[in-house]
């Protein structure tokens, strides 16, 4: 008995000694993810120009990539993750803001040619390029990646429906996509459409029909990704934890000659680790601990980091992206235009501006600011007195309505915003905050009762209006289950405009046609569009800010980062 | 259980002014059981002081309106993003641009925004306080009776009739106790959030506040259940039980003219202590988002949203905490105070705990 | 007292088997967001939901899909929705990290719940014992999720004692380890020290009015020989048995709380994320692991109090 407490008053002395000791110890959080090691420390190798070749950076994500897989991923986190990894017969140029907008040659010699009335597009794989593993490119390879990512029924099928054959496809899985061809010995892949499609270059340089060697198993390879043509690779994926890169040995043996335009990257490689605690993230690359944390600065902590380290390590990023409250148009009381437009004169955008502490600019377009076919006008300059008296004009018959919102901060309190601002204008709304996970799949069920009105927002896939018109407003976009168009906005002369525009390439003429069908959609009012998000990058004091390129599509370019001398 | 009026001293374990009381001068020790455990409680200051503040607590939570009305001038629910305050000759904004909402105003805005403002919404802190305490005492309380009432119920059932009655209700009861709590309220309250109840002709929309006391009530059910049924099982073996039922009384009249009066003192005792259970479990569960849902408030969705702010804002995270810890505490030395002031010999035990462990001598 | 033993397994099996149809229910019945049309995303046809369901088996029966998901559970090959991680995996890397916290704390509730309590039965009446009074109730009666606000709010920000978040492995960095853990484990041990201490006290005082304790003294036993070797023992009992019951309450319940407002990535941390994202696999897999513990842990409490308790052990059941 003795002993036993003997060896507690031992072992409890010893806690209280190391407790105290601990106060004189280190100071600050350190943290690991878990996983993957987090060696600090930037190996130089020889300085050419303004930073230095080489290092290793230590990179850190809020979350793990939906999937670490080209033919799935679709997220903002996989994209940036393995946008250089796997590059597709077309990419976007590496440069910030709109000039990254611009389609360029990837893996594919040239543009396309498109012939056929434009329904056939033909491109020439270049020669000499090879996987990370050495196996040679094919032009096969194309037609295996796509046929892949139909079989694991990837999110990004609906863009490529059009090809001639891949709707039986992707129903059957069987049967091959006969609007493909490839040749392999001359590299040529010659693709028909089912009928026109001016969106369809962009979708080229998606990572979803990236070539993959023939034989990549067809399921998720998120745990073991299959090699790719860029100039990083990726090595040690732990799926929720993280993940690291190294340098391609084929780049530079083979594929960086074969595509001498596209950067080879400063850096030798990236160790990510997952860290789900924004705060941690953010403490760390003050710290130093860490370089980059992929994921914006979390709202509580923007100001401060904002005002200590703009310009030296922060750097504020316009997206394309547009915030909106959707109305469904095909029922009381948002049936009725003068409801719609009494709801756009309530809202306020530069109230919701506070809300999101500033990283939100009030717009009230459907197209944001940064994507062709943007112009500014107001419709509904902010009057309260006005929406109530059209409120009353306009006498609803039915006032109760339930409003939804997810639970992402601050989008939640953009909607309990909203939901005061309905109050106000007299409507007896019910509030129903839906995790940030399950609030697409809920609103997007027609099945759910009480869909009135709720908050949304819709980031470009891709630098091209349609990418927001069609998936969003069209009447052909209204599913039943994981519908796009919450409004059940269906106007047959936008529906024909719409199908219309997307058929023809983009060209200025296109463009003021988008920028009349955006004020005219918004004179019927589906939605109250507030503004367009700015996400930022954020780095520690060791990397060169000015040299990251920040892509409208891909975000941060791994290519583009370096260390500082 | 009958208490004795007998003078003599019962040699208690500890607990704050146990000790029998000698009977009052000039008054014959034949006074009812409950004068006498009155006397008891009014004697034990600790308790009664903080009976007093649960009181001041529950004021506190009903003048709510009228603080709101004439003091703040505002709703819990109402957002004044874009607002300024006017005070003396300076103009503060309630939410500044970065998003940033004031601190506390105390008086110096008349009263407006006493504690500051909860979030970037710009709704006054000290009103949501308010309101938020209504709702976090109202689900306490009435899950508390739900959960109480079917535990007398259900502990007197089984207890009465023994046999195959029993043994369903004490399984029932002891899978429900044997359940992850915590993991399965907060399932429940996250489905149930979204798409409401539906039994039989009842239906519960997602965001009201009986979903919370639903969840509440049915895992709390077995904490109060198992030990009422241990004492009606105790109960049933006595005397005045057999007498009873020789004398011709059905099981109605045995169970709610004979035993349940006596388990009356149990059951206020436990009664208090699972309304602090209760509120425990509603803060935790609104804190995760799984009980009380925006835009109505407790005081544990205000402790979630204000430790967004901590770093900024601490007041905003810290004072719910502690309203909700002063009135548990009121109500825990309060039911303390009411079981030695009810039943001096038993032993003293804190049963409002986490895992509320039922009181010795229960079946296993 | 065998036939004890083999009714509580089955009693067990029985909880589990009701544990993980409820889960099952709960999330198949209740509508919320199908799980193909989450998989399906933001841009997806009916073609593709429909694929989906067929590839993961939701349109079979509610009775086929939940064979296939208990068939699933045992062999190790639940896989989450998205990402599409093994549960299983997730599980086994987290439980290190709770079992850390929950062990951790419940040693040091334990430990400083005997030695305070010990000296305030000591000395009953004493200004530690009065404290303790009031710690004790204090201590049920707050919030973890104000303790731990509070806590890391003074000595992570204010004063930067301490990391505010986070896990590192014991093998990686004992000094790490321990760092990360000092604020969760205090967080969890306040909530019951006192109340150990006190339990410990009042069955003290019971004991040293008991007659063999009399007689001890009688035997001419110094003060302290009688309060260790006799007194401490047989309140200690009672002590085991309710840890027992409170260490598997922590590891399902308070754990998770704990953790989350921690980042503390254990298996408590990955159970709160899986609920609101409405995940039924990994749900599954956190409820019954986290079922399977405090039954387990109730059943073991339960076999020794009935080995120690003869009347029990005899057979004569009370239940």
């Amino acid at each position: 008995m003795k002993k036993i407490v003997l060896t507690f008053l031992v072992v409890a002395l010893a806690a209280v000694g190391v407790i105290g000791l601990s106060s004189c110890g280190g100071s600050g959080n350190d943290t690991t993810g878990g996983g993957s090691s987090s060696g600090s420390g930037t190996t130089a190798e020889g300085g050419e120009g303004e930073g230095e070749e080489g290092g290793i950076l230590n990179a850190t994500y809020a979350s793990f990539p939906d999937y670490m897989d080209p033919q799935l991923s679709y997220t903002a986190e996989g994209w940036t993750a393995m946008g250089e990894v796997y590059i597709p017969l077309l990419t976007y140029k590496h440069a910030s803001g709109a000039e990254g907008a611009e389609v360029v040659p990837g893996l594919a010699k040239e543009l396309p040619k498109i012939s056929n009335g434009e329904k056939t597009y033909t491109l020439f794989l270049r020669p000499g390029l090879k996987y990370s593993d050495g196996k040679p490119v094919k032009a096969s390879d194309f037609l295996y990646a796509v046929e892949r990512m139909f079989k694991v029924n990837s999110g990004g099928s609906v863009f490529y429906t059009s090809i001639v054959g891949a709707e039986q496809f992707a129903k059957t899985k069987q049967g091959g996509i006969p609007g493909i061809k490839t040749n392999d010995k001359t590299g040529e892949i010659q693709i028909t459409l089912v009928e026109p499609r001016g969106t369809f270059e962009n979708e080229l340089a998606l990572m979803f029909v990236a070539p993959v060697p023939q034989g990549t198993p067809n399921e998720d390879l998120s745990a073991n990704p299959p090699p790719g043509t860029g100039p990083y690779m990726l090595v040690n994926v732990k799926p929720g934890q993280g993940w690291e890169y190294e340098r391609n040995p084929e780049w530079a043996k083979a594929n960086s000659k074969a595509m001498p335009e596209y950067p080879t990257g400063h850096i030798d490689g990236a160790e990510v680790d997952v860290i789900r605690n924004p705060q941690t993230q953010v403490n760390d690359i003050e710290q130093g601990k860490y370089d980059w944390m992929q994921n914006p600065v979390p709202a509580a902590r923007y100001t401060e980091v904002k005002d200590k380290y703009e310009g030296s390590q922060f750097i504020v990023r316009d997206t394309i992206s547009t915030y909106y409250f959707w109305m469904k148009t095909d029922r009381a009381p948002f049936d009725d235009q003068k409801v719609r437009e009494a709801v756009n004169y309530a809202v306020d955008p530069a109230a919701l501006e506070r809300i999101y502490s500033g990283q939100l600019k009030g717009t009230q377009q459907i197209l944001p600011p940064g994507m062709p076919g943007y112009s500014k006008f107001e419709l509904y300059p902010h009057d309260m007195a006005k929406a109530k008296e059209l409120i009353k004009e306009a006498n609803p018959s039915d006032m109760n309505i339930t409003v939804w919102t997810d639970t992402e901060s601050p989008n939640n309190e953009a909607g309990e915003y909203y939901d005061g601002v309905l109050k106000e204008l007299g409507f007896n709304t019910t509030l129903k905050i839906i995790n940030a996970d399950n609030y697409f799949t809920v609103i997007g069920n027609q099945s759910t009762p009480d869909l009135d009105t709720g908050w949304s927002d819709w980031f470009q896939d891709y630098p091209h209006p349609n990418d927001f018109f069609q998936p969003l407003l069209a009447g052909e976009s209204i599913l039943q289950t994981n519908n796009g168009n919450f409004a059940n906005f269906d106007n047959p002369a936008f529906n024909k405009e719409i199908s219309k525009l997307r058929a023809e390439q983009l060209g200025p003429e296109q463009e003021s046609a988008y920028e009349s069908m955006d004020e005219e959609i918004m004179k019927e009012a589906p939605w109250a569009p507030y503004g367009t998000r700015t996400l930022d990058t954020f780095v520690a004091d060791n990397i060169e800010l000015e040299s990251i390129i920040y892509s409208p599509t891909f975000f941060e370019y791994l290519t583009s980062f370096e260390f500082k001398e | 259980m009958t208490i004795d009026p007998q003078p003599e001293a019962v040699p208690v374990a500890g607990g704050p002014g146990a000790a029998f009381p000698a009977a009052p001068e000039g008054v014959s020790p034949d006074r009812s059981p409950w004068y006498l455990a009155y006397k008891r409680f009014v004697r034990n200051r600790l308790a009664v002081s903080f009976l007093g503040l649960f009181v001041l607590i529950v004021i506190f939570v009903l003048a709510a309106p009228i603080w709101a009305d004439n003091v703040a001038h505002t709703g819990p629910n109402e957002s004044h993003t874009l607002q300024k305050l006017r005070v003396g000759d300076e103009v503060r904004e309630v939410v500044t641009p970065e998003g940033r909402p004031i601190g506390p105003q105390w008086f110096e805005a008349g009263g407006k925004f006493f504690l500051g403002a909860d979030s970037r919404l710009g709704r006054d802190e000290m009103v949501r306080l308010m309101y938020g305490g209504r709702t976090s005492l109202f689900i306490g309380v009435v899950s508390g009776l739900i959960t109480t009432l079917v535990a007398v119920v259900l502990g007197l059932l089984a207890g009465y009739y023994r046999g195959w009655v029993d043994a369903v209700i004490a399984r029932i009861l002891d899978v429900l106790w044997s359940l992850p709590v915590l993991l399965f309220g907060i399932a429940l309250g996250v489905s149930l959030a979204v798409s409401g109840l539906q039994i039989g002709p009842l239906t519960i929309e997602g965001g009201s506040n009986w979903i919370p006391i639903f969840v509440i009530s049915i895992f709390t059910v077995p904490y109060v259940a198992r030990p009422i049924r241990g004492e009606v099982l105790a109960l049933g073996e006595k005397e005045f039980v057999e007498a009873a039922v020789a004398q011709g009384a059905g099981p109605l009249r045995v169970m709610f003219g004979e035993i349940l009066p006596n388990l009356a003192s149990t059951i206020i005792v436990f009664f208090t202590l699972n309304i602090a259970n209760n509120m425990l479990f509603e803060a935790a569960l609104s804190f995760l988002g799984a009980g009380v849902q925006p835009p109505n408030s407790s005081w544990g969705t205000m402790i979630s949203v204000g430790e967004e702010l901590l770093t900024t804002q601490p007041l905003l995270a810290i004072i719910p905490g502690v309203m909700i810890m002063l009135t548990v505490l009121s109500l825990n030395i309060v039911g303390d105070g009411l079981r030695d002031a009810l039943d001096p010999r038993s032993k003293v035990r804190l049963e409002a705990h986490a895992g509320m462990v039922e009181p010795e001598g229960a079946s296993v | 007292m065998v036939r004890f033993i083999v009714r509580r397994l089955i009693g067990m099996v029985i909880v589990l088997f009701v544990v993980s149809v409820l889960v099952f229910l709960i999330f198949n019945v209740i509508p919320n967001s199908p799980p193909a049309q989450r998989l399906a995303g933001k841009n997806a046809t009916p073609t593709l939901v429909k694929s989906i369901e067929e590839e993961w088996g939701f349109d079979e029966s509610l009775p086929e899909q939940y064979v296939t998901m208990m068939k699933k559970v045992f062999t190790n090959e639940l896989i989450s929705y998205s990402p599409r991680v093994s549960v299983e995996d997730r599980i086994k890397e987290g439980i290190p990290a709770t079992l850390s916290l929950a062990i951790g704390a419940g040693l040091i509730w334990l430990f400083w719940g005997m030695v305070l309590g010990y000296i305030a039965a000591v000395r009953a009446g004493g200004w530690l014992d009065k404290f303790l009074t009031g710690f004790a109730i204090a201590g049920v009666s707050i919030p973890v999720f104000l303790i731990g606000p509070v806590l890391i709010y003074f000595l992570t920000y204010k004063i930067e004692l301490l990391p505010n978040a986070g896990y590192v492995p014991l093998t990686e960095d004992p000094w790490g380890w321990f760092k990360h853990l000092i604020l969760p484990w205090t967080t969890i041990a306040i909530l019951s020290i006192g109340f150990y201490s006190r339990v410990l006290r009042s069955n003290m005082l019971d004991s040293m009015n008991e007659d063999y304790v009399r007689t001890a003294r009688a035997k001419g036993l110094s003060e302290r020989q009688v309060m260790l070797r006799h007194v401490l023992r047989n309140s200690l009992i009672p002590i085991i048995t309710l840890f027992g019951l409170d260490f598997g309450a922590t590891i399902a319940g308070t754990a998770l709380i704990t953790e989350t407002i921690f980042s503390y990535e254990g298996v408590g941390y990955y159970a709160a994320e899986s609920i609101a994202k409405l995940e039924l696999p990994p749900i599954m897999g956190v409820t019954l692991y986290g079922a399977f513990f405090v039954v387990a842990i109730n059943a073991c409490v339960d076999i020794a109090y009935a080995y120690l308790d003869p009347r029990v052990r005899l057979g004569t059941s009370a239940a």
